[in-house]
């Protein structure tokens, strides 16, 4: 009750800046510059002339240190962000269009915020995890900067066009990179994505134009498609379409075909970003275009998104249960958090709201943890078999503390992050899904079990003498993966608001839980707009 | 001004004609040949310029026969500029004949320009059939066992399109299109009305090579050299789908006896192009199945009878015959399978990026030009409530962009094979070829990137034939 308390006291807001957005950048392209300048620069490398591979370094540099530099920006645009302001920040808006009626619309609210945070974190993560790449280096990271620049711009996205445009534009380069560099059944892996994704891009067009055709065909702006009125049948209509794109996305049983070959054979820097940042735009989407639009919809919905979490994580705990692949046991594993996130949505309370971005932030980093520390380990011990990975904590003392830190924060267990999430949707959710959320806890349940077993069989049982010779993270792979591990113990410690220890300085202004409330008020703030004294 | 407008006409067709008479009577000398590529080029290039420094002006010529308005304008830049690119583009060493080979697309070029600025049916007939016939004739240059295949194929769809305008004609007692709105406005869908246009409809799936009407086609242009393949794929279908445009503008007081036709039609080229694109093994036949489901997108703006679905299909339009026309042109020999490919984007990147644009840009991948204008096409479809077909279109969008993962992997991802391995060689580079590769690139990149404007022009298009 400590941690609830906590979560939901209304702390005093910073005094603020009259315009949103105002501070260090007033600029008005900032939403901009973290789309483009990846773009710009995968641009740059692939124009480079690089004879052997000369410049392979300076390539992994260039893409290193643009995703620091958004990193950056991202982190002074989250300081000056107005956590009390239920309105869209950092806005850009120009007429694009016209004739079909889409704008060149971003903005970005509480959610937007902590998206964005969470895809400039897993940014810097995919690059440091793809330091070993060497082959076609140019093509690799050109592709990760697009990949990235796609999920940033389908979260900044305003305009519904805008969000087509970059949520299919983000199948391209990942397909790419699997088929490019991905593990030996990297084409069933690429071929099942673009399936699956493609299905959910064909759903999320048919969704957006029945909603266009019903609010009158003039725009697709989001402010007005997401406010229009439309009838009770059209919303069911588009809520279930948006259902279908988000859990093709995320992804949800029974169309989480392309999880387990993606996640198990990309290469792990691809693997970070899909489970990390893109797989969470399935949850942003049901997010924006349901639970916050279609209120009709949202709540004749809900009940088939808490059968579809529940059967999520109770079907990934089980099947990792069974898995004979470590990479393929931390793939159905990586499907939980999703599951969790889709609970918190369907409960549609403002507490379980709040839980479900505090969850696409916090599960997306436990996602890219186990799918990530699994395949490093899988990597350092020459084999992902199950039957024959035994017995390395004492080898691997640093992967093994980091693969129970990523168990950990996949069950949701206190000091981690999706602790914080995973109560705020339980208790959000127990109130109106309870069926859904016995089923989703007896799911982590379940999940505990199977993470006990691997932990034993993989970390604690007697070494195999007849395995492969096995050595501990680089330096480099420590990195990626303790700062996955290291943004989950922050936000995990201080969800109120992060502070500089040992001072009552706040490091990000307001903290991680006032932002990502912002622009949830109607459906989801437990806060209130600050009045004058 | 207005005495300038059929200057870009006149220019191409002087040009063809001083090309097949020249190459015929050995008038230029083997090393003027080897400039001919960029003089023809710049003629080309002076045709654009002046269509669209004179073009906005509205004129009638020969007694209606010919009208100058912005489908015109519109329809003619794109041919023009489609084949200038191609012509600057194209490995002239893969090509069979340098005047023949030059003559032809300017002789299609010529066609297309005369069914966009078409004020009646004979005009609209005999613009197609030029083109048509062009193509026969480059295909004929290396195959003549397809040429005589398409020959016979396209005589049964010209005669089906002839019988069809001449029902058409009959029934409405006019063959102004004008005029033949103006009387339907007053008229009723009749079962007179229904046979012919779907007689009209039949002959034109064939010629545009919708899937699965290509039946001798595709076929053909695998065979033709790649600038032959070019004109069939791109040219060609832009002509016929020109024509259909003009048609369905005509037709709209009635949408009833066509829209039926053209939803199935539509359904099945936008479908079935993505299913044939992804089964398909060579990087040709690939590039020809996703122009055979973009045109499909073309149709199914039309299904939708509004200005707004008219003016989205002119912009696919002008998007399919510059990537449809130049694709084949950009990929050279690679007629084998995807091998023939492998390390072309590091041994030829202009070419590989304008390659993978083009089956970017036909699949319909964003953010590029095809892209957009399916998009703007989807939208007028949502507008009129054409769900299935929308759907129907997304599917094939889908199937066709996973189609371009293979290739793309093969040319970026896979390393060069050795050279005595991969069976076809890859396009010889020329200063010329060089930067007709970069402005394919940037036209296509820029097409996508200028799409409000261009989209509004195309809007504009819609308009100047009468659709409010």
């Amino acid at each position: 009750m400590i941690w609830l308390s906590i979560l939901s006291a209304s702390p005093s807001p910073s005094p603020a800046p009259t315009v949103p957005g105002a501070g260090i950048f007033s600029t008005s392209l900032l939403l901009s510059l973290t789309v483009w300048v990846p773009v710009v620069m995968a641009i740059a490398i692939a124009s480079m002339p690089n004879p052997r591979g000369r410049y392979d370094a300076l390539m992994k540099q260039i893409a290193f240190f643009t995703n620091v530099g958004i990193m950056f920006v991202l982190g002074i645009a989250y300081n000056q962000f107005q956590s009390f302001l239920p309105t869209l920040q950092y806005e850009e808006k120009v007429p694009w269009l016209q004739a079909v009626g889409a704008t060149y619309h971003l903005g970005v609210d509480g959610p937007g915020m902590t998206m964005l945070i969470l895809s400039g974190l897993i940014g810097i993560v995919s690059v440091l995890a793809s330091l070993g790449i060497r082959e076609r280096v140019r093509s690799y990271f050109c592709l990760l900067l697009l990949a990235q620049a796609t999920v940033n711009g389908a979260i900044v996205a305003r305009d519904m066009f805008i969000l087509i445009l970059f949520w299919a534009a983000a199948a391209i380069p990942i397909a790419l990179l699997v088929l490019g560099w991905g593990g030996p059944r990297r084409h069933a892996a690429t071929w099942r994505l673009l399936g699956y994704w493609g299905l959910g891009t064909a759903a999320l067009v048919v969704g957006t134009m029945a909603l266009y055709a019903a609010a009158g065909g003039g725009t697709f702006d989001m402010d007005v498609l997401l406010k229009a009125t439309v009838g009770s049948r059209v919303q069911l209509a588009v809520g279930a379409l948006m259902i279908v794109a988000a859990a093709t996305r995320l992804p949800l049983f029974p169309l989480h075909g392309w999880a387990r070959d993606v996640y198990s054979e990309a290469p792990i820097g691809v693997a970070v970003v899909v489970a990390g940042s893109a797989s969470r735009l399935g949850a942003y989407l049901l997010l924006r275009t349901l639970i916050g639009a279609e209120p009709a919809a949202a709540h004749l919905l809900a009940p088939l998104l808490a059968v579809l979490a529940a059967l999520t994580v109770g079907y990934g705990a089980l099947v990792a249960l069974r898995a004979l692949d470590l990479r393929q046991a931390a793939a159905y594993l990586a499907l939980i958090p999703g599951g969790v996130t889709v609970l918190a949505l369907a409960a549609l309370q403002p507490l379980s709201i709040a839980g479900a971005v505090l969850s696409m932030f916090a599960g997306g980093l436990a996602a890219a943890l186990i799918v990530g520390v699994c395949a490093t380990l899988s990597d350092r011990a020459q084999s992902r078999s199950l039957q024959v990975l035994s017995g390395l904590a004492p080898r691997m003392p640093i992967l093994t503390w980091l693969m129970i830190i990523a168990g950990l924060a996949i069950l949701g267990v206190p000091l981690l992050a999706t602790f914080d999430s995973n109560l705020l949707t339980f208790f959000g959710s127990f109130k109106t899904q309870p069926i859904g959320a016995f089923a989703v806890a007896a799911g982590l349940a379940v999940a505990a079990v199977a993470f006990a077993t691997l932990w034993r069989r993989v970390l604690f049982s007697a070494p195999n003498p007849d395995a492969p010779g096995v050595s501990d993270a680089s330096l480099g792979e420590t990195w990626y993966l303790g700062l996955l591990a290291g943004g989950l113990l922050w936000v995990g410690l201080f969800p109120g608001g992060p502070k500089l220890p040992g001072t009552d300085s706040p490091l990000f202004d307001q903290g991680l839980v006032n932002v990502m409330a912002a622009g949830l008020s109607d459906i989801a703030s437990p806060y209130v707009l600050p009045t004058g004294p | 001004m207005k005495d300038f407008a059929l200057l870009p006409e006149a220019l191409v067709a002087a040009a063809a004609v001083i090309l097949l008479i020249g190459g015929r009577l050995s008038w230029i000398s083997p090393g003027a040949r080897r400039s001919l590529p960029t003089v023809v080029a710049l003629v080309t290039l002076v045709a654009l310029g002046v269509e669209l420094w004179a073009g906005a002006t509205l004129g009638t010529y020969f007694g209606g026969g010919l009208v100058q308005d912005r489908f015109a304008l519109f329809a003619k830049a794109a041919a023009l500029l489609a084949t200038t690119i191609a012509f600057a583009v194209v490995d002239w060493t893969a090509e069979d004949s340098v005047t023949v080979g030059l003559a032809m697309p300017l002789l299609a070029t010529f066609g297309v320009m005369i069914a966009a600025s078409a004020g009646d049916l004979v005009a609209l007939w005999a613009g197609l059939e030029l083109a048509a016939a062009a193509g026969v004739v480059m295909v004929a240059l290396r195959r003549p066992d397809l040429a005589l295949r398409l020959l016979v194929t396209g005589g049964v769809a010209s005669a089906m399109l002839l019988t069809g305008l001449a029902f058409l004609y009959a029934s409405v007692g006019t063959a102004s299109l004008g005029t033949m709105r103006a009387v339907l406005f007053s008229g009723a869908p009749t079962l007179a009305l229904a046979i012919p246009i779907f007689l009209v409809i039949s002959g034109l799936a064939v010629r545009a090579a919708l899937a699965p009407f290509q039946l001798a086609s595709i076929p053909a242009s695998l065979g033709a050299s790649p600038l032959g393949a070019g004109l069939v794929l791109g040219l060609v279908a832009a002509a016929a789908a020109t024509v259909a445009i003009k048609l369905v503008a005509a037709l709209t007081p009635i949408p009833t006896v066509y829209s039926t036709y053209l939803e199935v039609v539509a359904a099945l080229a936008m479908v079935g192009g993505g299913a044939a694109a992804l089964a398909a093994q060579s990087p040709r036949a690939k590039l020809a199945y996703l122009a055979a489901g973009q045109i499909g997108w073309v149709a199914a703006g039309l299904v939708t009878h509004y200005r707004s679905g008219l003016g989205a299909s002119l912009f696919l339009l002008g998007a399919f015959a510059v990537a449809a026309t130049c694709g084949p042109a950009v990929m050279g020999r690679a007629e084998g399978g995807e091998a023939a490919l492998a390390g072309m984007g590091a041994l030829r990147p202009a070419r590989a990026a304008g390659l993978a644009l083009a089956m970017l840009s036909l699949a319909g991948a964003p953010p590029l030009a095809g892209f957009f204008g399916e998009f703007a096409v989807a939208a007028s479809l949502a507008q009129s409530g054409h769900f299935a077909l929308l759907a129907l279109g997304i599917l094939g969008s889908v199937l066709s962009v996973a189609a371009v993962a293979g290739p793309l992997r093969v040319m970026y991802i896979q390393s060069p094979p050795d050279e005595a391995r991969r069976g076809t060689r890859l396009p010889v580079v020329s200063g010329l070829s060089s930067f007709g590769a970069v402005a394919f690139c940037g036209v296509i990149a820029v097409y996508g990137l200028l799409s409000s404007p261009i989209l509004g022009l195309a809007d504009q298009g819609a308009e100047a034939l009468g659709l409010r």
